[in-house]
């Protein structure tokens, strides 16, 4: 049977568990996908607020903020410093040793920009490179929903954060945790944690890593079992605001571009931060057939805020061979060097 | 009861966490068994809330009552009453 392509994202007939309606020519996301209404989002900002307003100025922060120094996360500290002056930030930049210089200095310049703190969080390269080279050699290691959101890479490497994050939070007596996903990435822009899912999200990351052969006895990946001990009262909350607002990559890009963010060195159209995200691409392509980004980018454009066109042309791009190769390099992993990387639709 | 458990597998297909093919015992563990992770539990919960009306209490957020169709069946069955 010949591939379908869904005619209103860009998810297709061909990725493991994607339907399409040959009378209506969605897939089934498509097919029962409710947006937020302007006025839930309304209500959802308010609640944010007012959240802000009755929880802040407690703790040592108000907010842990996960910076990467890509275009999203920059953007997202400097329009919630200025909608929420009040708040005290720390910004945690995770340094996963393909972190690229250029993402290092406008990390740090937002923070300098909107006046928060800065804090990079890093592990030794040695153990970062073999981390990753066991996740890219890993095969089903993460459920398959997870498979759909990101490569296993940057499954890894995202829950490293989260778990570090919330850590940061508990030990800082911050009540929130912001991260800058898009409306494709993360639907619900609160997240209310409880201590017994923290543990629960815990022991589950404690299982993947163990699944792909790393045991993390000293806990530098995982939550500290001493600090959610300890936790007492402080239960964080975790908040996407950037889903809630307007988003448009271009709006995204002038507004930085004013403000003084310099656009990246990198030829990877999925990132602006990220040295390895070309190479994870490539990986999850060779094992899985799909593209990582293919579920992200359909939210996107689904909920209207990426044009069809360039979420197709998005997740077609050729992989850049020079950040494979130089990636490949550092894990030690070899790569198929003979042929173009490019995803196929 | 079956029907509860009927509306999860639909669910959980539906949005891709396990294959229209497979099936599931009733205490097979979803974690376990690479359906779901954390993200995926908590769009689980917010979908129970939604077509169940019901709201579920901090301390019923355990593996007992989410890691298995019987578990999330008994859970809802309790607080839907």
């Amino acid at each position: 049977m010949s591939k379908l392509v869904c005619k209103k994202c860009v998810l297709d007939s061909e990725i493991p568990g994607i339907q399409i309606n040959k009378d209506t020519g969605l897939c089934h996301f498509c097919e029962t996908y409710t947006p937020l209404s302007s006025k839930e989002k309304k209500e959802y900002l308010t609640r944010i607020e007012e959240l802000f307003k009755q929880y802040g100025g407690k703790g040592n922060y108000d907010v842990i903020y996960a910076l990467s120094g890509g275009k999203d996360s920059s953007y997202t500290l400097y329009k919630l410093k200025k909608d929420y002056p009040f708040l005290k930030i720390l910004a945690v930049q995770f340094d996963n040793g393909f972190t690229s210089e250029n993402a290092i200095m406008n990390a740090k310049k937002m923070c300098k920009i909107t006046g928060c703190d800065y804090f990079q969080l890093t592990m030794e390269k040695e153990i970062l490179y073999d981390t990753f080279q066991k996740a890219a050699e890993s095969y089903d290691a993460f459920p398959k929903f997870a498979k759909y959101r990101a490569s296993d890479i940057c499954n890894v490497c995202i829950t490293i954060i989260k778990q570090k994050l919330i850590e940061q939070a508990i030990v800082q007596k911050a009540p929130f945790v912001v991260f800058a996903f898009t409306a494709g990435q993360s639907p619900n822009p609160i997240i209310n944690l409880s201590v017994n899912f923290i543990q629960w999200s815990r022991n589950l990351f404690e299982k993947q890593l163990q699944k792909i052969g790393i045991e993390d006895k000293d806990e530098i990946f995982l939550l500290k079992k001493e600090v959610l001990e300890n936790i007492g009262e402080n239960v964080p909350s975790i908040l996407h605001p950037l889903c809630l607002w307007d988003y448009s990559e271009d709006k995204v890009l002038e507004t930085l571009l004013e403000i003084g963010w310099e656009p990246p060195g990198i030829n990877d159209s999925n990132s602006t931060n990220c040295t390895l995200n070309s190479f994870a691409c490539y990986n999850h392509l060779e094992k899985y057939g799909f593209h990582p980004y293919a579920f992200d980018v359909a939210g996107l454009v689904r909920s209207g805020e990426m044009p069809r066109e360039e979420g197709l042309e998005k997740i077609n791009q050729e992989l850049s061979q020079p950040l494979i190769e130089e990636a490949a390099r550092k894990l030690k992993l070899k790569i198929k060097s003979s042929q173009k990387i490019v995803v196929k639709v | 009861m079956e029907q509860i458990k009927n509306d999860i597998v639909d669910y959980l297909k539906a949005n891709s966490f396990m294959d229209n093919n497979s099936s599931l015992k009733d205490n097979d563990s979803l974690t376990q068994n690479g359906i779901i992770d954390s993200i995926g539990l908590l769009e689980l919960m917010d979908y129970i809330c939604e077509k169940y009306s019901i709201e579920i209490p901090e301390d019923m957020l355990t593996p007992e009552n989410f890691d298995s169709l019987q578990g999330i069946t008994n859970m809802i069955t309790k607080l839907a009453k």
